[in-house]
């Protein structure tokens, strides 16, 4: 089968042997997609009852340091999962996500759930002596929850909704 | 293996589920499903979040069965945190899989990766019901002392691999040609 000459970066990742090797495979995309779920519903679990913790509504006669060390090694195996095989579902079809929003406003969300986990970890969680066995947690440890839960959320409605919309934007 | 699905697929064609699926797709749950184009993405997203919540639960009090996580409190405890939101997240499953059913009903009720994705997880319910009454009836009964033995360790890892099994089957009901 031959492929038009790729006119930008996005294009050129697309018709590489590896991009053109799994959008020709009849069992490549679903298999890695399959393993995509896989990763990505360990991730979003673990994240969801660490959460719940922090916000105080499960869980809350475990202590925080033990509710995070027990859960995120798994949130990060899984994680690593999930990007390995993100990045090969991407690769298949790089230019088609590029100028796809939902898959924009996903890469932007996981962003900022980083960036919401980073300032938990290294603002909030230094005084975490002082509450690691309350059942109730500081403002900024709730609201970390919260707005983990809610980046999480639209990230996964994003990643559906990427599925349902290929194609539709150039 | 191939043209075995193939041939179950098939052979599903020829039963009543045809008639069935087709009737299906007049209902008017089925219209409204599909007359919404975010409807089904949705049920979807509910669908995996609900996953997420009973495997992630299964994950944990697998992983205290075996030692390795939430040694903090007694197995029992952690069967009483875990256990309800597997029974919950399965009824979100369940509700969101109807659903999806309901609006592209010959998609997936004539389609042998479907009915193969049904037997496992009527499986899975099965060896939950006994793998909960090991981790809080026993574990209950056993008091503090209580160490989980070799085949309910065995039974948490067994349900952990039939659910990612039930994961790649959902997956391929969207790829198998019907």
């Amino acid at each position: 089968m031959m492929y038009p000459e790729p006119t930008n970066i996005w294009e050129s990742i697309e018709y590489s042997s590896l991009g053109i090797g799994i959008a020709e495979s009849l069992w490549a995309f679903p298999m890695i997609e399959s393993l995509h779920v896989m990763a990505l519903v360990t991730v979003f679990g673990t994240v969801l009852i660490m959460d719940l913790r922090l916000i105080g509504l499960a869980s809350t006669n475990v202590p925080v340091s033990t509710m995070s060390s027990d859960t995120l090694k798994w949130t990060w195996i899984g994680f690593v999962i999930a990007a390995i095989t993100g990045t090969l579902l991407f690769i298949s079809k790089a230019s088609t996500y590029m100028v796809n929003p939902y898959f924009l406003t996903k890469m932007g969300l996981m962003a900022a759930a980083g960036l919401n986990m980073l300032i938990f970890h290294f603002l909030t969680y230094k005084s975490v002596a002082d509450w690691d066995s309350s059942a109730a947690l500081p403002k900024g440890a709730k609201m970390a929850g919260i707005l983990s839960i809610v980046f999480w959320l639209i990230i996964v409605f994003c990643g559906r909704a990427i599925g349902f919309t290929l194609g539709i934007y150039y | 293996m191939l043209d075995l699905l193939f041939n179950i697929t098939d052979w599903l064609r020829t039963t009543f589920l045809l008639d069935f699926a087709f009737w299906i797709t007049e209902t008017p749950l089925s219209l409204f499903m599909v007359e919404n184009f975010w409807n089904v993405p949705l049920a979807q997203v509910v669908h995996i979040v609900s996953i997420a919540a009973a495997f992630a639960s299964l994950l944990m009090l697998t992983l205290r069965v075996h030692g390795k996580a939430g040694m903090s409190l007694p197995v029992s405890d952690v069967a009483s945190r875990y256990m309800p939101w597997i029974w919950w997240g399965l009824l979100g499953i369940v509700i969101s899989g109807l659903l999806m059913i309901t609006a592209e009903p010959i998609r997936n009720m004539v389609n042998s990766v479907f009915w193969i994705k049904m037997g496992i997880l009527v499986v899975t319910v099965l060896i939950t019901l006994g793998f909960q009454r090991s981790v809080r009836g026993k574990a209950l009964a056993g008091g503090a002392a209580y160490v989980p033995s070799g085949s309910t360790k065995a039974t948490g890892l067994l349900l952990v691999v039939l659910w990612l099994l039930i994961m790649l089957a959902g997956r391929w009901i969207a790829y198998v040609p019907v």
